[in-house]
């Protein structure tokens, strides 16, 4: 196949894993808002009023531009709107990390602290810099099949 | 020139006139397309954001006028029972359904009892409720639940024998279900809280509210997890008995 044949459909793979990555972790976080808001303290970066609007908010956002990944429509804009959520995290977690926090992301709800040697901040850096790739590559090349605005996509030269 | 060439030269600026025209039209077409999926997405995200925060606080809200439980440390921040009167305070954030905290008490537990008895430390428990599971019928929320009640009934030692017989019949969080509301009420009677309000107060969740406080003031003291022991302030990071012991003598100096 030449690659101008195979990239639509390395971007629709794109979407689906990273509109499939959001909807799951951020439906995670819903059943126990309490759960959330500790998770989002733990990191110790916020004030205190902002804490709980970002513990519910935040999941809200990662679901509708999962959804719209999934779905296909607003392909770049959602991947831009995915690599801000990634960079947005990883400043989270590698501060976390270089204060030395002991707790879990909480990435795909729970959260909070772990057991010394329990957290996996390596991890979870190199999954969310993949993810950030992957969300910076589709939202140069959006064009995708299986996408619901296809047709309102400007071709991609 | 002849006249017939002019007259190809006036169509050839005419089609592409037209056609510049046409491009910007679609042109046009896709910007306002753009703003209007923008605009949408926009409002989408908003509308979702905040229907989430509206929901979600709705369902962490307690009661302002929620049932506090009686005697709490005093001075405390109404979420803590102390027992001892020693210099040195042990602060113990535990959760009744915690395996991490039943290691604790099993190893240093009678430690810290046998240090307080002495006159050495006054302990202070901030109890937790964060491992509620279906599975376990809410465990947490219903172990700490009646260790309020425990202490408000019969006092700060009856919070600490109902402590310790919590732990020592700890079901398991993964596989076990929970105590069930009677072993609750049975040990809270051989702990000594014998009022006739105790059955009821432990199944009927009285301080429930209380409960999920008292777990967001421990999130807010910095403790996320469980067991979190600080020593004079300190945080204790070796949580054998020794490593207690050590701490406790190193704060009295």
């Amino acid at each position: 196949m030449r690659s101008d044949e195979v990239r639509p459909w390395l971007a629709t793979a794109a979407r689906l894993l990273l509109g499939g990555v959001l909807v799951v972790a951020g439906a995670l976080k819903f059943p126990d808002p309490a759960a959330a808001v500790r998770a989002v303290r733990a990191y110790q970066l916020l004030p205190e009023p902002l804490v709980a609007p970002v513990a519910f908010g935040l999941p809200a956002v990662e679901v509708v531009v999962g959804l719209a990944l999934l779905a296909g429509v607003l392909v770049r804009a959602a991947a831009v709107a995915t690599a801000v959520l990634m960079v947005v995290f990883l400043v989270g977690i590698v501060s976390a990390w270089a204060r030395g926090l002991q707790i879990d992301c909480g990435c795909f709800g729970g959260g909070g602290q772990v057991a010394a040697g329990e957290t996996r901040y390596l991890s979870e850096t190199l999954r969310d810099t993949a993810l950030l790739l992957v969300a910076l590559a589709l939202a140069r090349w959006p064009h995708s099949r299986l996408a619901l605005a296809s047709r309102l996509e400007p071709a991609t030269p | 020139m002849s006249t017939s060439t002019k007259k190809e030269a006036a169509r050839q600026r005419i089609a592409a006139k037209r056609a510049a025209e046409a491009a910007a039209r679609a042109a046009e077409q896709r910007r306002r397309r753009t703003v209007v999926g923008g605009v949408v997405a926009a409002v989408v995200v908003v509308v979702a954001v905040v229907v989430a925060i509206v929901v979600q606080t709705g369902r962490t809200s307690t009661a302002a006028d929620a049932a506090s439980p009686g005697n709490l440390s005093a001075g405390g921040n109404g979420y803590t029972f102390s027992v001892g009167t020693g210099p040195v305070t042990v602060d113990v954030y535990e959760d009744f359904q915690c395996p991490n905290c039943k290691a604790f008490e099993d190893a240093a537990g009678s430690t810290l009892e046998q240090l307080q008895q002495s006159g050495a430390v006054t302990i202070v428990y901030h109890g937790m409720a964060f491992l509620d599971s279906s599975r376990n019928d809410d465990y947490s929320t219903r172990a700490l639940n009646a260790a309020a009640v425990v202490a408000s009934d019969a006092g700060t030692a009856a919070y600490q024998q109902f402590h310790d017989l919590l732990y020592a019949n700890q079901p398991d969080e993964q596989t076990g279900s929970g105590l069930t509301d009677d072993q609750l009420v049975s040990y809270a009677e051989q702990a000594g809280a014998t009022g006739e309000d105790v059955a009821t107060d432990i199944r009927d969740l009285v301080y429930g509210d209380w409960v999920k406080d008292a777990t967001d003031q421990a999130s807010k003291d910095g403790v996320t997890g469980t067991p979190t022991v600080f020593v004079d302030g300190t945080q204790l990071s070796d949580l054998s008995a020794d490593g207690l012991r050590t701490a406790v003598e190193d704060a009295a100096g």
